[in-house]
């Protein structure tokens, strides 16, 4: 066989160069400096039906192959890589989903205008804490009869906020993992759907990144993608073929730098000759050669195998680590070769090594490329213990155990008091009575205390006024007391001071040090006060207010304010929640014949039963780890 | 000379008692001895069921050569083949080179394991639902896997309605002369021992005592003696011991009242457990007990574990850990699967108190069914007046936990 590309690759090749070349290079400069994106230009690349190369024509696609497909990413990253990605996020990550997992219904109402670039697409898996793990995903979709309610976020995605269809992951079945996840398909536009800020990128900056941000935002039941606990799957898919265009776009980088640094080393003159007469330079061009060579190589075979249906996981996970490796490495040279002047802004070998950059990060670092390659190597190992996704670690419970968490960020500091104050009346809390300023902490029904946030010590009559119109005792964290001396050592909350065991705990100006934490747990209701939101406070607190204790406490005096208050009748405590235990997921098993207990949350390892298998659900040949008795032997716990 | 007593026409009690002994199993201190009983049937043949210890195998030897007068011994019928009455296998059929041996399969496999040469005999193997009559006498044998090891089965003699029942509803101390539960103030002087004796040894399989349990319902009304390895032989107000018997395999409480155990290295520990037991009796609890990890031997903790409804744990931080004989008793609970008990905490650290934190997560993730109370009284060295109001809400929250209010 002969290793080349046909001539209809070439003639696409051809005109989408031309096209780059015309609208794309002379804006590369301009967009990359002021992080703009490529509005019209992605237009044009729709209408000329470019959008959606590989998906056939009765989806609204050119009907061409996988090749092509790459061909046109390379041919817009050889003049700008952040134009190359929109195109690569938008149809292998936002519109490929739904060409391989959507109904019938949802390709005709999505995936038609995504292929003609009517729409665009992108794609929502990386939380904080979940990336190349997925296991560690956190937005939520719960079932709501005929719509799952989405809540959560997602980071770095591609396309954002300009894509106007998101394939989103969500976990619809908790402590399950990764099987818990699900896909569905999320309009821009729809309530409770926004974004964050656009980030402000080291390269690829004419693409657009940015958070999505899910506050109960309904999806309908139609929109769920695939079955539920299918996402994980369609994920793991959709970034197989993902990889197909990372690597074309760091293919594309690279090329683009080396004909920079090509046509370059043959003009400019050192010594009385062109440099790329000097040997160590010719070297170089010829290595940067053989390596592009074997980048596109991989790629194309990559593609070939995807086309024709043939396994290419991890022939993708080959071509995206190699040519992003060399793509650093050829942008590298071709900077040096430039020598000063690449170094300058507005040289495009400047632009092309930053944004070669994340082509080795994103859609699976090369690390984790590695992984996936070696996995197809090796086989599947033995799990280390607690290392797998499928078994997440459980959630270590606040501090302050079982807590409401409703804060109270946004809006006018007014408006936030107010709902406060509504919600601490409606739970029960009486202040038209109170108790005095100095009642000892560990008796006391209510106290306001003051931490380090307070600021300087005549901010003090702020927590007093506030202690007055709460009708509660006086406070404070340890430094406080112990440092600050504002108060006496004897009125400090927390595990080694006193213990607060009372109704309401107003904490202002309190990180929330674990210390102090252990101090209060006992509290029936915990209110924080703290200007920065990410205060362990607010994940140990019922009631939460974001905003500067100058502002808040004022008005939260006023609002409480009663006048004189009646003296309070002995403290009824208010209940607190025990911690609930994870329900078990089935029923316990003990072996008659040595004692053994079946835990069905623990499956058994040795014998490959995954955890959360019941025992009804062991294969019949299964026998005790133990002691070898088969199922039969077991009795119900 | 011989030491026999008679259980029923044709039934003797061939055992002996063992005041030397110091640990049951190596590990449970025994201070009021413990029986080891065998049974010997004459009838048209001649069946010994189980024999005994080592130690005492003399005693056993003579009463079934005087019983049986120069006659051969037909059958031996092994319920269960741990050495403290099995050791004595080898000697009987040394001696009675005729005898057949009735058992099941995994207790020959165990007995050719200990080294009995049982394979020169007749070796008849049983299975559940199997009967065998010796001549007026029938029986029929049920297994009983894991109470308490996997080999045991127990025997019911359907002519006379005894149940040879192995292990279960056995009992510490020695018999000194009584053979009969009802002549002896059981309730008074013995079940703190068989219920030391059933949750030490047994106590972790509580659903296999069940089954048997369950099995033994459906012959309850024929039963009319029970006749185990060890203690004392029921013939009288059988209910009361199997009531007891359910309540302790299905890890439900005696009584309910609080059980303090503390661990304290110098005594302030010692005093807030102290203080604590005076504030719940003057609140009116009428079943307090407060023992010190350290001097008191575990069996008796977790016996008394299984009594009780509420357990507040006590411990000083030690090396940042739990107190190391504390943890012991806790790695007990555990391991005999002890369940649906209510806990309170008092912890004590002088620099970085862990101790309360750590046993919290204990009971949480290692026990099943357990509660903590919230309230938890903490101590930096030593109990002081200002946490007087911390130690009394720890005694009302006991006090309303067990009145069930919640």
């Amino acid at each position: 066989m002969l290793f080349q590309t046909t001539q209809a690759h070439e003639d696409l090749r051809a005109k989408i160069r031309a096209f780059a070349e015309e609208e794309v290079k002379p804006l590369a400069f301009m967009m990359d400096q002021q992080n703009e994106f490529p509005t019209e230009a992605i237009q044009k690349l729709g209408k000329m039906g470019l959008m959606g190369i590989p998906y056939p024509k009765e989806y609204g696609g050119a009907g061409l192959d996988a090749i092509s497909y790459a061909i046109a990413v390379e041919e817009l990253s050889r003049v700008d890589g952040g134009t190359g990605v929109i195109l690569s996020a938008h149809v292998s990550l936002g519109s490929w989903p739904i060409f391989a997992f959507g109904t019938e219904e949802q390709k005709k109402k999505y995936l038609v205008p995504l292929a003609r670039g009517e729409k665009l697409g992108a794609f929502g898996l990386t939380e904080p804490n979940a990336g190349s793990d997925a296991g560690g995903t956190e937005t939520t979709a719960v079932d709501k009869g005929d719509h799952y309610l989405l809540n959560g976020g997602k980071i770095f995605i591609t396309n954002a906020p300009k894509a106007d269809t998101y394939v989103v992951f969500a976990v619809t079945t908790p402590d399950i993992g990764t099987r818990g996840i699900s896909a569905f398909i999320v309009e821009k536009g729809w309530k409770g759907f926004e974004f964050g800020d656009h980030y402000d990128k080291m390269g690829i900056r004419s693409s657009s990144t940015a958070e999505l941000i899910f506050n109960d935002v309904k999806v309908p039941k139609e929109n769920l993608l695939g079955k539920e606990g299918e996402g994980f799957k369609i994920a793991m898919a959709t970034l197989d073929g993902g990889r197909i265009g990372i690597a074309a776009q760091a293919l594309g980088i690279a090329q683009g730098a080396f004909e920079q640094a090509l046509a370059y080393s043959k003009e400019r003159v050192q010594f009385g000759k062109p440099i790329a007469a000097q040997q160590s330079l010719s070297f170089k061009l010829a290595d940067m050669a053989t390596k592009l060579r074997c980048a596109r190589f991989l790629i194309y075979s990559a593609a070939e195998l995807k086309e024709h249906h043939a396994p290419y996981g991890m022939e993708s996970a080959m071509a995206k680590m190699y040519a992003s490796d060399i793509a650093l490495e050829v942008t590298n040279d071709a900077v040096q070769i430039f020598g000063g002047t690449g170094f300058l802004k507005g040289m495009e070998v400047e632009r092309m090594y930053r944004d070669a950059k994340i082509t080795t990060i994103y859609e699976g670092t090369n690390e984790i490329q590695r992984v996936v390659i070696a996995s197809h190597l090796i086989g599947k190992m033995p799990k280390e213990k607690g290392g797998s996704s499928r078994s997440v670690a459980k959630k270590p419970a606040p501090i302050t155990g079982v807590r409401k968490h409703q804060i109270f960020r946004d809006g006018e500091a007014q408006d936030k008091v107010a709902a406060l104050v509504e919600a601490l009346k409606k739970d029960g809390h009486d202040f038209t009575v109170g108790i005095p300023l100095d009642t000892p902490i560990a008796q006391a029904e209510r106290v306001v205390s003051a931490g380090k946030g307070i600021g300087d010590k005549k901010n003090m009559k702020l927590i007093e006024n506030l202690a007055k119109a709460a009708g509660a005792a006086i406070g404070s964290s340890r430094p406080v007391a112990e440092t600050l001396k504002y108060l006496p050592l004897n009125r400090y909350v927390g595990m080694s001071g006193q213990k607060f065991t009372g109704n309401l705990y107003i904490a202002c100006g309190i990180s929330g040090a674990v210390q102090h934490l252990k101090g209060i747990k006992d509290a029936s209701t915990i209110v924080a006060i703290n200007k920065n939101g990410n205060a362990p406070i607010f994940k140990n607190c019922d009631y939460g207010i974001v905003g500067d204790v100058n502002e808040i406490l004022p008005l939260l005096a006023a609002a409480l304010d009663t006048g004189k208050k009646q003296p309070a009748p002995p403290m009824v405590k208010m209940k607190r929640p025990p911690v609930p235990k994870p329900e078990p997921i089935g029923k316990r098993y003990v072996c008659s014949g040595c004692g053994y207990e079946y835990i069905p949350e623990i499956g058994d390892e040795d014998a490959e039963i995954a955890p959360g298998t019941l025992f009804e659900n062991l294969p019949a040949d299964w026998v005790c780890p133990e002691c070898a008795e088969g199922k039969e032997q077991f009795i119900e716990a | 000379m011989h030491c026999v007593r008679t259980v029923t026409e044709n039934l003797y009690w061939v055992g002996a008692n063992d005041h030397r002994l110091a640990l049951f199993e190596n590990i449970h201190p025994i201070p009021k001895g413990v029986s080891y009983n065998a049974y010997l049937l004459l009838d048209e043949k001649s069946v010994l069921f189980d024999t005994i210890d080592w130690s005492a195998c003399r005693q056993m030897l003579e009463n079934v050569e005087y019983l049986l007068a120069g006659k051969p011994l037909d059958y031996l019928v092994i319920n269960h083949v741990e050495p403290d009455h099995a050791a004595s296998i080898e000697e009987i059929l040394i001696r009675y080179p005729e005898v057949q041996i009735i058992s099941t399969e995994k207790a020959f496999m165990l007995m050719r394991q200990f080294g009995f040469h049982v394979d020169s005999h007749p070796c008849i193997q049983v299975k559940e639902g199997d009967t065998y009559t010796f001549g007026t006498h029938t029986v029929t044998f049920i297994s009983a896997p894991m109470v308490h090891w996997p080999e045991a089965m127990v025997t019911f003699d359907t002519t006379n309605g005894v149940l040879f029942s192995a292990d279960a509803f056995g009992s510490f101390m020695a018999l000194d002369g009584k053979l009969f539960a009802d002549e002896v103030d059981f309730d008074r002087d013995w079940i703190d021992e068989a219920r030391r004796y059933l949750t030490n040894i047994v106590g972790k399989y509580g659903p296999h005592i069940q089954a048997l349990l369950k099995k033994a319902g459906g012959i309850l009304d024929q039963i009319k003696y029970i006749c185990p390895l060890h203690g004392p032989v029921w013939r009288e107000n059988l209910g009361y011991f199997i009531e007891k018997y359910d309540k302790w395999s299905r890890y439900e409480p005696e009584v309910k009242g609080v059980l303090i155990v503390y661990a304290s290295m110098y005594g302030n520990t010692e005093a807030a457990a102290q203080a604590l037991a005076a504030r719940l009796c003057e609140k009116g609890v009428r079943n307090v007990a407060v023992y010190d990890v350290s001097n008191t031997h575990v069996s008796y903790l977790i016996s008394e574990s299984f009594k009780y409804s509420h357990i507040v744990l006590a411990s000083v931080t030690y090396n940042l850990g739990i107190y190391p004989v504390m943890k012991n008793y806790l790695e007990d609970m555990k391991a005999l699967n002890l369940q649906n008990r209510t806990f309170a905490i008092i912890e004590n650290g002088s620099w970085a108190c862990k101790s309360g934190d750590l046993m919290q997560k204990f009971i949480d993730e290692e026990m099943k069914n357990m509660t903590v109370l919230n309230e938890r009284l903490s101590l930096a060295s030593a109990l002081h007046d200002d946490k007087e109001t911390e130690l009394d809400t720890l005694a009302n929250a006991l006090v309303s936990d067990l009145n069930g209010d919640t």
